[in-house]
């Protein structure tokens, strides 16, 4: 299909016949490149010749070195979507890597589904080729702001890579930093503008002419060397008899070059060629069949070849002469005057062009000229029919830009596109407008004109057959994300009852809303059943992706019940599930090996555990649903944890508090609890008393299931509240304390029977098992024995053992007691057996400010190797904010401020 | 300044932009309705009420993209018209 002019934005431009040679920069530029300079810049305005000085610097670095690899991008308006430029970028390179060209891939329509993951992946493929490879990022002026993708790739360019930047206007690239540090090679308008040599070469080849010394000089004096006013001034006078009195009159005048050139270049065209500049100046790319749509010519591919060869405002896109555009400075000029000879008509050229583009299945300019010739019906009807392929490209951000150019009652007209932006709006979080976005749609499909005939704008199809669904199911998804729990099942509900039967799709996603609305609720026996329908739905509508990906929230509801073996079941069928679609890896595969990792641990099965999580990272970021990146790292925190090392589960909870992203599931877990659970263990009762302060908790709190998580580590707090004051000498606060744990008591008293009203098992087991613990830390152990007693006899078939384990000494003791009464033998046994031998000793970890925690020393090691800092923040999974914190403390406490220092003093201290 | 404006007044946005050359008249369309005026000293002023600093920003960027040689920007007082 945009195959031709997908291709035209890799084209490397032609060299042309008639430029003059610019050895000097030439030579410039790969002297830049030969010397390890990471960045080419050559800015300066339009005009002075970047595009064909990089295009012969290309030329030249592929004779003097074959096999060099050669990516040219040039961009344009649309490519501030940064998926669009993701595209391009990947299939320039791409196309330098395997010499193949590179079209075919960025038609594929399914782009890569992160920056960094697929930049990534071809850096290291760069890195491994065997050449070099130079990438020219052309008219980077046209993008507003420099993607996440430009950034990334500069800031980890293999050796190898060599990229070259052409603009009008600087980039907003730290160019100061880069110029300091040697790294860029950097040609501006006064290198670019034509010398006196050059001038007078140029001068007499285009025009044919032998021009006097003198003329020369004035021509170069009047246009300052500025290449796009000498190569009009020698068209001008290519035909000219009386050359003298030109050059006089243009040298005398202070027009403005391009107007005073530009008309004497246009007189001299025939009336018809003047006619078909005019009426093709709007178009970004002209092909023949184009322009004869747009002009009524039946010629225009050779009157395109005409103005080629006659070195006249045309540059070729491709080498068969298909597409070609004006050069943009002249383009400017055709369009000025256009607008100003015949303003009626642009808008009808609009048109023409629009309808070309579109009979052309090429979508995005059928869209763009029919917005600029103002005529929104038309524009409305065709961004409707491109929704699907584009969200399938995820170019949501040109879609979401088309339509807010759209006035307001036409999108409101059209329900298809009306529900696609209640989407958009959705997903980036603007919710009123989302609402008023379906009020709309809804409006709008209730509208029939006299007949009773529907009265709305759309293209029909499946989109506006599924509506009457996808309307209350995004309905549901605003309330859930506005934590309205109960109109979450209301429109839920409305959904399932306008799905129709046998229509999978929609019955699976209502189903599947109803359910996490349920979750939400604390209702888990209706809930799992709510949702295992969804997926058996979305498993008739062979949406296998949606079955993978709804696989955790399955497993998550029943952990909640305390069916873990159920939950490892469901994983497994849908890993196998997985595995059978084969290659490319599916969405979500790597999800489903994080939630084995987490079974696994709790079975204290640490290695498998790890192992799964290596296997979830190795499968890469594409193979995660987002909503889930940030579970990888509480996986590993409950890990680190289980291992004893408390200060690396903190900087994981830290990683994933910045990966998580509020999804449409309800947050049962919230990390900042997760966190004050390792204070409270770490002995830091100030932090975790200030995270219960912050969140408003206390004992006597109405429960709601959303905030179950926080109630029990508000208990777990309590606990350690009563334990530390056990400790302490002051009887008075030992008194006061008693009421302390009294208090955690009586709201695990209360979390059990509402768990238990809400079969949920797994949130019971824990209870318990605090109850027993809340006991035995006022010496109660007989009354410590029987809520225990209940949590083993519940958990042991389902396989816990880190619900015990975790717990340390006091639950160690409480096991030796139950061992005694002969409670659960066997699995008591097997309990036991998994305390660390450290768990003997007091776990009190009193902190010393000038002792080295136990990530710190091993931040330490790692800053005693050769690795940069980037390269140790990604071997401790943290980020690099995460590292530089440890790395200061270190400096701190070591008294040192540098790398080297600290690794002096810490040999000097025996530390290394 | 010396009064109130009343809401949506758009006089604080207006501007004078000075640039090298001789402008032909037929560039007031493509620069938005700007008035294009020719001084003997062979500069050109665009000048007029520009929407808002994004709507100068663009106009800014179509100068630059002509080659046009930018002498001077100046944001006019609405109480002293030119």
């Amino acid at each position: 299909m945009s195959t031709a002019v997908i291709a035209t934005k890799l084209f490397l431009p032609l060299t042309g016949q008639n430029a003059v040679s610019r050895m000097r920069l030439v030579k410039r530029l790969q002297d830049g490149v030969d010397s390890g300079h990471k960045l080419t810049l050559v800015s300066a305005p339009a005009g002075f010749g970047k595009t064909t000085l990089l295009s012969e610097w290309l030329a030249s670095a592929q004779r003097s070195e074959p096999g060099v690899g050669v990516a040219w991008l040039s961009l344009d308006e649309g490519d501030n979507d940064p998926s669009r430029f993701l595209t391009y970028l990947v299939a320039a390179l791409e196309g330098a890597v395997s010499q193949q060209r590179p079209a075919s891939l960025a038609d594929q329509g399914a782009p890569p589904m992160s920056v960094e993951a697929s930049v990534t992946a071809l850096l290291n493929v760069i890195a491994q080729a065997a050449h070099r490879v130079i990438l020219v990022l052309d008219d980077l002026q046209l993008i507003n702001v420099a993607p996440p993708a430009l950034t990334f790739l500069l800031d980890h360019l293999p050796s190898n890579l060599h990229v070259a930047i052409a603009s009008r206007s600087d980039p907003s690239l730290p160019l100061a930093r880069m110029r300091g540090r040697g790294e860029l090679t950097e040609l501006r308008a006064v290198d670019l503008r034509f010398t006196s040599e050059e001038a007078a070469a140029f001068l007499n080849q285009v025009s044919g002419l032998e021009l006097a010394e003198e003329d020369i000089a004035a021509l170069e004096t009047r246009t300052e060397g500025w290449i796009a006013g000498l190569q009009l001034a020698a068209l001008s006078m290519r035909d000219r008899s009386d050359i003298p009195g030109f050059i006089k009159a243009f040298t005398g005048s202070h027009r403005f070059v391009i107007d005073y050139l530009g008309e004497e270049v246009l007189q001299t065209q025939p009336d018809d060629i003047r006619t078909f500049l005019s009426q093709t100046a709007f178009l970004n790319h002209l092909s023949g069949p184009l322009c004869d749509a747009v002009t009524g010519r039946t010629d225009s591919a050779q009157v395109l070849e005409t103005l080629e060869r006659e070195n006249l405002f045309v540059v070729p896109l491709d080498d068969q002469r298909q597409w070609y555009r004006y050069h943009h400075l002249f383009a400017d000029v055709l369009r000025a005057r256009s607008l100003k000879n015949d303003p009626e008509r642009v808008p009808t050229l609009h048109r023409l062009a629009s309808g070309w583009h579109e009979h052309n299945d090429l979508p995005e300019d059928a869209v763009r000229h029919a917005l600029a010739a103002a005529d929104f019906e038309r524009a409305a009807g065709l961004i409707e029919r491109a929704v699907p392929v584009m969200r399938r490209r995820r170019q949501d951000t040109t879609l979401l830009a088309w339509l807010k150019l759209l006035p307001d009652e036409v999108a409101a007209g059209r329900p298809v596109l009306s529900v696609y932006y209640a989407w958009s709006m959705l997903v980036s979080g603007e919710l009123d407008a989302a609402e008023r976005r379906l009020d709309h749609a809804e409006r709008a499909l209730g509208l029939t004109d006299d007949g009773g005939e529907p009265a709305f704008e759309s293209e029909g199809g499946e989109e506006l057959r599924t509506l009457p669904v996808m309307i209350p199911v995004y309905r549901a998804s605003l309330a859930q994300a506005r934590g309205d729990v109960a109109g979450t099942a209301i429109h839920a509900r409305h959904a399932l009852e306008a799905a129709q039967p046998g229509d999978h799709f929609a019955h699976g996603a209502a189903a599947g809303f109803l359910g996490m609305a349920l979750w939400a609720s604390g209702e888990l026996e209706p809930a799992v059943r709510t949702f295992a329908d969804a997926r058996t739905s979305l498993g008739l509508a062979f949406n296998t992706a949606d079955v993978l990906g709804s696989t955790l929230v399955l497993a998550d509801m029943l952990i909640v019940q305390g069916r873990r073996r159920e939950a490892r079941r469901a994983y497994v069928q849908s890993l196998q599930l997985a595995t059978a679609q084969g290659e490319p890896v599916l969405q979500s595969t790597a999800d489903l090996h994080m939630g084995i990792s987490e079974l696994d641990r709790e079975q204290n099965e640490l290695e498998a555990a790890a192992e799964h999580l290596q296997t979830s990272k190795a499968l890469g970021e594409q193979a995660s649903l987002p909503e889930n990146r940030h579970r990888w790292f509480v996986a590993m925190s409950r890990i680190q944890e289980a291992e004893g090392d408390l200060d690396a589960a903190l900087d994981m909870l830290d990683e994933a508090e910045r990966l998580y992203l509020r999804g449409l599931l309800p947050e049962t877990r919230p990390i900042a609890a997760m966190k004050a659970r390792i204070w409270i263990k770490q002995g830091k009762l100030a932090e975790a008393h200030a995270w219960a302060d912050g969140q408003g908790l206390s004992a006597t709190d109405a429960l709601s299931y959303l905030r179950e998580f926080d109630h029990i580590t508000l208990a777990r707090l309590l606990i350690a509240q009563q334990r530390a004051s056990e400790h302490s000498a002051d009887q008075h606060r030992a008194e006061n304390a008693h009421l302390v744990v009294d208090e955690a008591l009586g709201l695990l008293e209360r979390l059990l029977d509402a768990a238990e009203a809400g079969t949920r098992t797994g949130s019971a087991n824990e209870i318990l098992a605090l109850k027993a613990l809340a006991h035995q830390a006022i010496g109660q152990t007989a009354l410590a024995l029987a809520p225990l007693a209940r949590a083993l006899a519940q958990s042991e078939p389902e396989g816990y053992v880190r619900l015990y384990s975790d717990e340390g000494v006091p639950m160690a003791a409480l096991l030796q007691e139950a061992a005694k009464q002969k409670i659960s033998p066997d699995y008591v046994r097997l309990l036991r057996s998994t305390f660390r031998p450290a768990e003997a000793t007091s776990p009190v970890p009193h902190a010393d400010m000038e002792a080295l925690s136990e990530r710190e020393l091993q931040v330490l090691t790692l800053l005693s190797t050769e690795l940069s800092g980037p390269q140790i923040a990604r071997e401790l999974f943290v980020s690099l904010n995460t590292l530089r914190s440890h790395t200061s403390h270190i400096f701190v406490k070591l008294a040192v401020n540098s790398r080297t220092a600290a690794i002096r003093r810490a040999r000097e201290q025996g530390l290394l | 300044m010396s009064e109130p404006h009343a809401p949506g007044s758009v006089s604080d946005n207006r501007y004078e932009i000075r640039i090298q050359g001789h402008l032909d008249v037929h560039w007031d369309d493509w620069f938005e309705g700007l008035t294009v005026t020719n001084y003997a000293d062979g500069t050109t002023t665009l000048s007029g009420v520009v929407i808002d600093q994004a709507g100068l920003h663009g106009l800014l960027g179509k100068i630059g993209g002509l080659g046009l040689t930018l002498i001077s920007v100046n944001a006019m007082n609405s109480d002293h018209p030119m």
